[in-house]
């Protein structure tokens, strides 16, 4: 069964169309990334399977049921732009206020292990308007691993988290895929997402561009050949003679994008009496899949 | 997957829990409640220490002689038929706490909206019904309990200045003016949660919009909560407080549904 299930969605703010017809599918038990440029209509889409805002045309299924059923919707956690809580409470309080939301039995224990996960055990007491970014994040996802929820939906949840922080929201998050859940996450910072996600939307103007899984993506990704040579300049004007995409990345390696083997290339330059000095082969990585997505379609369009 | 079965009794339950816990142990709350019970008291032993007491404008020489009220309960209401003349008794007595309502509702709808409360909440809760009925029962609640207050305060005030609790009026009477008037709050805690649905996080938009509403309706409230008030005039204001809460909390559903709450 589908956790999400997205069909011709619009959504209009005033004259602007956000959302064109969007659809989006996303696995019972996925961790979906959800990729995009600011403004692509990402945080419109999570706040409309949110339920919100309302929409103006298509349909959102929630686990096979409409999006607004009551019995679904208690079980989703969310952490869209702010962690939604009361300044001047504790973090404690909030969270025992969002528990009784949810009609949370034993929801003290439930907070303390929640809080022991995001390692926020220690600043239960303190006013959530003393906290710092990164702390709010974490609380925020506390906030929303609460009820332990079937759908989470996160909008940007790395942002100002520290090293460790990003360590423990994986942790968290591929955990409870493990256990079935699913997981909609959103975030500009592609290499984090790269490491958990199962599954990717990216959508561009409001459309979805494509969908597939990490695996898909891993096959669709082109690999190349990086090198370093003595006269770097020259290895590349020459390379450039011969192969219709070389590009020096910001490392200072040269790529070779549509070389067969590493050795024709280290040939070519040889040829050309040029010694090549590093040379490995690697795959580009979501973050330049993504970029070159977005120039593909930016051409076409 | 089999996701547990929420009643409507069960989800306004939770919903009145929180937003109880929320409002008694909110700092704003107990201010105004404390304002409530100063107000009077302070209003009753000034004016009686006062009294009498003449001043003098040095340009005109016109000569303005300080009066007193005549007795506790001018504090509260006026006896039908006497006490709608627009004099300032009249007018600065209980009744401007339906306007303190409105400032209570505005700050407490308001702030679930800034603080994000709000997405949190509809996220999980996706009836605005059980929503609007909570936010109008703690806001009538609220109001009423600061009615209450005020008239504790009036009491309380009319004992340390001496002052006559006679106004030709039964106890039974008063105590109808108050249970009318903490019924009629509904009515003003309707408008309030309807402005401040509207207004979301524009906490000044809800309270303008409360205030400009109420300021039409405030007239009304001496003629139809006098001191000398029956079991009738609590009954229409009974109902008056019901219709209000079902009509106008249905069009803040309607806002709800119908308009983002992030």
């Amino acid at each position: 069964m589908n956790a999400i299930e997205i069909k011709g969605l619009t959504k209009n703010f005033g004259a602007k169309q956000a959302l064109k017809g969007l659809t989006m599918t996303v696995p019972q038990g996925a961790i979906y990334g959800f990729i995009g440029e600011n403004g692509s209509g990402k945080s419109t889409t999570e706040k409309l399977i949110c339920g919100l805002m309302p929409f103006d045309g298509g349909s959102i299924r929630l686990f096979g049921r409409s999006g607004d059923d009551a019995d679904v919707r208690a079980s989703i956690g969310v952490l869209i732009e702010s962690p939604g809580c009361f300044p001047n409470l504790t973090v404690w309080n909030n969270m025992k206020l969002q528990a009784a939301n949810l009609g949370i039995k034993n929801a003290d224990a439930e907070i303390r292990k929640i809080l022991k996960t995001v390692r926020m055990e220690g600043a239960a007491g303190n006013k959530y308007k003393n906290c710092s970014l990164g702390m709010k994040q974490r609380i925020g996802i506390a906030m929303a691993l609460l009820g332990d929820p079937a759908l989470l939906v996160l909008d940007e949840p790395i942002n100002g988290l520290d090293a460790d922080g990003m360590r423990i929201m994986r942790e968290v998050l591929t955990e409870l895929s493990r256990k079935g859940h699913t997981v909609v996450i959103s975030s500009h910072i592609l290499g984090e997402l790269e490491k958990i996600a199962t599954h990717y939307g990216i959508v561009r103007g409001g459309k979805m561009l494509c969908e597939m899984t990490a695996e898909e993506l891993d096959a669709g990704c082109r690999t190349y050949t990086a090198l370093r040579a003595a006269e770097q300049n020259r290895a590349k004007a020459i390379l450039s003679c011969r192969y219709s995409r070389v590009e020096e990345d910001e490392a200072g390696y040269i790529r070779v994008y549509d070389a067969k083997t590493p050795e024709e290339v280290v040939v070519h330059l040889y040829e050309n009496g040029i010694t090549v000095n590093e040379l490995r082969r690697a795959k580009i990585g979501l973050e330049e899949y993504y970029i070159d997505l977005m120039k593909e379609k930016g051409e076409n369009h | 997957m089999n996701f547990e079965k929420s009643s409507f009794g069960g989800r306004l339950g939770r919903m009145l829990n929180v937003d109880f816990r929320r409002m008694f142990r909110s700092p704003l709350f107990w201010i105004m409640m404390g304002i409530c019970f100063v107000a009077p008291v302070l209003i009753l032993v000034m004016t009686t220490m006062m009294d009498g007491s003449v001043s003098v404008d040095p340009q005109t020489g016109v000569e303005t002689v300080m009066e007193a009220f005549d007795n506790v309960w001018q504090a509260v209401e006026s006896v039908s038929g006497s006490g709608m003349a627009m004099n300032m008794m009249a007018m600065c007595n209980i009744n401007l706490l339906f306007f303190a309502a409105a400032v209570l509702v505005s700050l407490f709808v308001s702030e679930d909206f800034k603080s994000g409360y709000a997405k949190n909440l509809f996220t999980v809760r996706p009836k605005k019904a059980d929503y609007v009925i909570s936010k109008l029962l703690v806001g009538w609640i609220s109001g009423a309990l600061m009615l209450l207050a005020y008239f504790v305060g009036a009491m309380f005030g009319g004992v340390l200045s001496g002052l006559s609790f006679d106004a030709g009026v039964t106890m039974g009477e008063i105590v109808m003016c108050l249970v009318s008037k903490m019924l009629l709050m509904g009515v003003f805690v309707a408008i309030d949660t309807l402005a401040s649905v509207i207004g979301k996080q524009k906490t000044w938009m809800s309270m303008v919009g409360s205030l400009a509403v109420g300021m039409l309706l405030f007239m009304m409230i001496p003629s139809v909560t006098p001191l000398d008030s029956t079991p009738m005039n609590a009954v229409l204001c009974l109902v008056a407080g019901i219709a209000a809460g079902g009509g106008l909390g249905a069009v803040s559903c309607a806002v709800l549904k119908k308009t983002s709450v992030v």
